[in-house]
């Protein structure tokens, strides 16, 4: 069943178009999902709820006006495209759109519709995490999994004549765990997600993951508080991407860019890292969390080359910012649901994989910090200087991994510590994780092999003299 | 009674369900943004959504819907109670007892419905114009936005209850750009009320371009232990992280750094944390909770003693305590517990008679990475901006700092609090006065 009746879609379409405007768009979204939770070894919570609703964007002399709506009653649609009409009557500037080319792409296939696997399944491999988890060691106190999935239907229909549609199912584990130990508390979490069905979980180990989260957060407790000071940091794979995501990856972003808001302004074709760095914004990616068959402005995804060799070739558009700056549209407009206006986004963004193995960079440190695993982290968009957590942290002595230290954080800027990775590794991973702009969260993945940056600040609550440590 | 709650009411009793509640939600939003002189975009709508819980057996099912159709209402209370038969039965999953909620006067402005909304485009291009002929070095604005709304909250229960009450917001936000030479800095300001008439234009404006202006030719500094002072805003941003320790789910669950601490002195005795969902200057002020639960002002710590947690119904009853009307939630979610107004009662002296007090430290206008501080350990190794303080003076500005520690024990290290309270969102509607942190090791080059 469609989301909507074509012919109401292009009704609703020339009702707006009636004020004169230069463009037209509905974006239409039925979103469903459901959330299981269970904490202290019980069924806390099953939840399920839906989103149906509609967006209705016009452009009328270059300014943007959007307008949404639950109401998908024609009648409803209609007051809607009537509303757009006249909120849009404050135009006054030159109208430019990037041009939507491309066929669009299939959706991400499912085998198994989340949906249609009942909760008893999803309960059981909740339980087993738990109890994995808690088998882990008696230091473990507390232990809270979670199940979550959500099918998205999106239809984009322009003025153009353009009617494009993706379908987009997402399964998501989470696993958080507390150690507790004299008083002392550590936690870690686990949090894979595929854009696949139940199917997933196949291949995929929840207790495995429970596992490692409990193992880590009881290894915590025995780790030593971390040194402060400038050193060099080895970043790990997978959610290390974050780093180059957060610190860099916004800063590509059309949207800061034609404000000249971002240090990256104008350097297209400039040498912005080192010329081992390869960076990558890919849509396409099979079953990945930021992967799309169209953009939520019915845009085909791509692989965008971002950075190659170190030196800057493209940002990331969407249809506005492409037209403003005349640039082709590279897939990245979007938004978290019908009550947004598309904005440029990243989709699954990651450094390219180097050719070193993570033993030859850490043998090659005489003195350093292995940060294994990010956690979370905070950026200046237009400085590019960021703070982030050490989830899981190692002092790199001669050469060798040495103690498990723990509260460090890395402190620098973006593209300063572009220019200072040294060494990059060939263990690319990618992580699902959902990125915030303007109040709007959307899925993404975010990538990288483990990589080196020669000299970070690390902040942490131990003293930065050589060798020796205070609590 | 709201038909659409009676129609699903009605449906829940005739399918067995034993209590249910329905929580409806009805929105309005006006957002506009511009730049260099014209609209960039602008954003007009309004919303709505049902949440229902259902009460069989003490196993609450939770669904809902954006949808208000016959066929969507029966599919809403089919998926709750569907969903409840999985969850764990557990006796303190009740409906609260019945109260009226005494209302409160001024949460809603009915005039900002009738502003144009040219006026408050105009707004929003004053904003960035004045922003822009300031400063010489601040020429450039990336981001000015006007926005208001409206929310009502309807509750319609089982037990009798049908309570509404409606909000309204407005703010500006102003993000700046100040340049020199070939560095870039960015400054960022709002004002906030409950209507555009409350708004601070010459406030924002000039708070967006000294916060900006203020940072050019920041540089990192030695390593050094020195007195803190953090900005209003800096300390509320404290505030807001520290916010998920008073709630009674996160001491159940074993996720707060206060559990276990009632009466115990977990901050200096100069600090009193109030959550007051009654304040008339809160812009999270409501005259009852998302269970219907009468508000009321909470004091968490009183000169320094931990003197209580907050609770919705369910964990009040787990703990065989009282609601303290501290239930949060939208209609996609079930009532969790949070805080409402979360203030750090000023103090006498002024900001400026704090600052005298420091001969030489540090003055924080920014922390970054709170995100990252450890909820539950209260460990934190933060980013820090700002400027040094020489004789009470604020003076070269400087960044890259970095200070670890632990939320306790800084609490503990608070020697002074200004009576220059400021609120921010930070979670909830969070509110503090300038602070003096006695000294902190402060890490730097």
């Amino acid at each position: 069943m469609p989301l909507l009746e074509p012919s109401l879609v292009d009704g609703v379409i020339k009702r707006a178009l009636r004020s004169g405007a230069d463009f037209v768009e509905l974006f239409v979204e039925r979103k469903r999902n459901q959330s299981i939770s269970v904490e202290e070894s019980k069924v806390q919570r099953v939840s399920s709820g839906t989103d149906l609703g509609a967006g209705l964007r016009i452009i009328h002399q270059g300014t943007v006006s959007y307008v949404y709506t639950e109401d998908l009653s024609e009648g409803g649609l209609l007051k809607t495209a009537d509303l757009a009409a006249q909120v849009g009557r404050h135009g006054g500037g030159r109208f430019a759109f990037g041009e939507l080319t491309g066929a669009p792409r299939p959706p991400q296939p499912i085998e198994v519709p989340p949906h249609t696997v009942g909760p008893e399944a999803k309960i059981e491999l909740l339980l087993e995490a738990d109890q994995a988890a808690r088998e882990v060691s008696g230091a473990i106190k507390q232990v809270a999994v979670g199940y979550g999935h959500s099918a998205q239907e999106v239809l984009v229909a322009t003025s153009e004549g353009i009617h494009h549609s993706d379908s987009r199912t997402r399964v998501r584990l989470m696993i958080h765990a507390v150690a507790e130990r004299n008083g002392e508390i550590q936690t870690a979490m686990e949090a894979p997600g595929m854009q696949r069905g139940f199917e997933f979980f196949d291949d995929t180990s929840a207790a495995e993951y429970a596992r490692t989260a409990a193992e880590r957060a009881v290894s915590l407790l025995d780790a030593a508080p971390s040194p402060a000071g400038q050193m060099a940091v080895i970043v790990g794979n997978e959610f290390g991407g974050v780093l180059f995501h957060e610190a860099c990856g916004h800063g590509l972003e059309a949207d800061f860019v034609g404000k000249g808001s971002t240090v990256f302004t104008g350097k297209i074709g400039q040498p912005v890292a080192s010329p081992i760095v390869t960076a990558i914004d890919d849509g396409t990616l099979p079953s990945r969390w930021g992967t799309l068959a169209v953009d939520d402005e019915g845009v085909p995804t791509r692989r965008n080359v971002l950075i190659e060799d170190g030196v800057l070739l493209s940002y990331m558009y969407d249809r506005l910012r492409a037209g403003q700056q005349n640039h082709a549209v590279t897939g990245n407009g979007r938004r978290q649901s019908y009550q947004h206006l598309p904005i440029p986004r990243m989709t699954n963004t990651f450094i390219a994989a180097g050719a070193h193995s993570v033993e030859d960079i850490i043998a090659a440190t005489p003195r350093g910090l292995y940060a294994k695993k990010l956690g979370a982290g905070q950026v200046d968009v237009t400085t590019g200087d960021f703070v982030f957590a050490v989830t899981e942290g190692y002092l790199v002595e001669g050469g060798k991994i040495g103690r498990s230290v723990r509260g460090a954080t890395i402190v620098g800027n973006g593209p300063r510590a572009l220019h200072k990775i040294d060494m990059i590794a060939n263990d690319l991973k990618l992580a699902p994780g959902t990125c915030g702009k303007e109040g709007q969260g959307v899925p993404v993945s975010v990538g990288q092999p483990t990589i080196r940056i020669s000299e970070l600040t690390v902040g942490g609550t131990g003293v930065a003299t050589a060798g020796t440590m205070r609590p | 009674m709201n038909p659409l709650a009676e129609r699903v009411l009605e449906r829940c009793q005739r399918l067995g369900s034993e209590d249910a509640e329905v929580y409806l939600s009805r929105g309005t939003e006006f957002t506009v943004r511009v730049y260099k002189g014209a609209i960039e975009s602008l954003v007009s709508a309004e919303s709505r959504g049902i949440g229902l819980r259902t009460f069989r057996e003490h196993r609450v099912g939770f669904s809902y819907t954006s949808e208000t159709d016959s066929d969507a209402l029966d599919g809403l209370v089919d998926d709750a109670l569907l969903n409840g038969r999985y969850n764990h039965a557990d006796e303190a999953n009740v409906l609260p007892v019945t109260q009226p909620a005494d209302p409160l006067a001024g949460l809603a402005s009915p005039a900002l419905s009738r502003v144009e909304p040219q006026r408050k485009i105009d707004f929003a291009l004053e904003m960035e114009r004045r922003a822009t002929s300031l400063d010489p070095r601040v020429r450039r604005v990336s981001d000015a936005v006007y926005s208001d709304g409206t929310g009502e909250v309807e509750i319609v229960n089982s037990r009798g209850l049908q309570a509404s009450f409606a909000r309204t917001v407005a703010y500006g936000v102003l993000e700046t750009i100040a340049e020199q030479d070939s560095e870039m800095q960015s400054g960022f300001a709002f004002t906030h009320g409950r209507d555009m008439e409350e708004l601070d234009l010459a406030g924002v404006v000039q708070e967006a371009v000294a916060n900006a202006a203020g940072l050019l030719g920041a540089r990192p500094v030695a390593t050094a232990t020195v007195p803190v002072v953090l900005h209003p805003h800096a300390a509320a941003m404290i505030l807001g992280v520290l916010a998920n320790s008073f709630s009674a789910d996160a001491v159940i669950k074993r996720r707060s750094l206060l559990a276990g601490k009632l009466s115990e002195q977990v901050a200096a005795g100069i600090v009193t944390i109030t959550d007051d969902a009654r304040l008339p200057e809160g812009l999270a002020s409501r005259p009852f909770d998302g269970e219907g639960v009468p508000s009321r002002s909470n004091e968490l710590i009183t000169d320094g003693v931990l003197k209580s947690y907050l609770h919705n119904t369910y964990t009040a009853a787990r703990t065989n305590g009282q609601s303290t009307g501290s239930a949060v939630r939208s209609y996609k979610s079930v009532p969790e517990v949070g805080v409402s107004n979360l203030v750090l009662k000023p103090g006498e002296l002024t900001r400026e008679g704090l600052l005298a007090r420091v001969d030489n430290g540090l003055h924080v206008s920014q922390l970054t990475g709170l995100n990252t501080v450890n909820p539950v350990s209260g460990e934190f190794s933060l980013g820090l901006t700002g400027h040094w303080i020489e004789h009470g003076q604020l003076t070269t500005p400087v960044k890259e700092l970095t200070v670890a520690g632990n939320v306790i024990a800084l609490l503990k290290k608070v020697v002074a609090v200004a009576s220059d309270l400021r609120f921010i969102f930070a979670g909830g509607f969070c509110g503090s006065p300038t602070v003096l942190i006695e000294e902190l090791p402060v890490g730097g080059l």
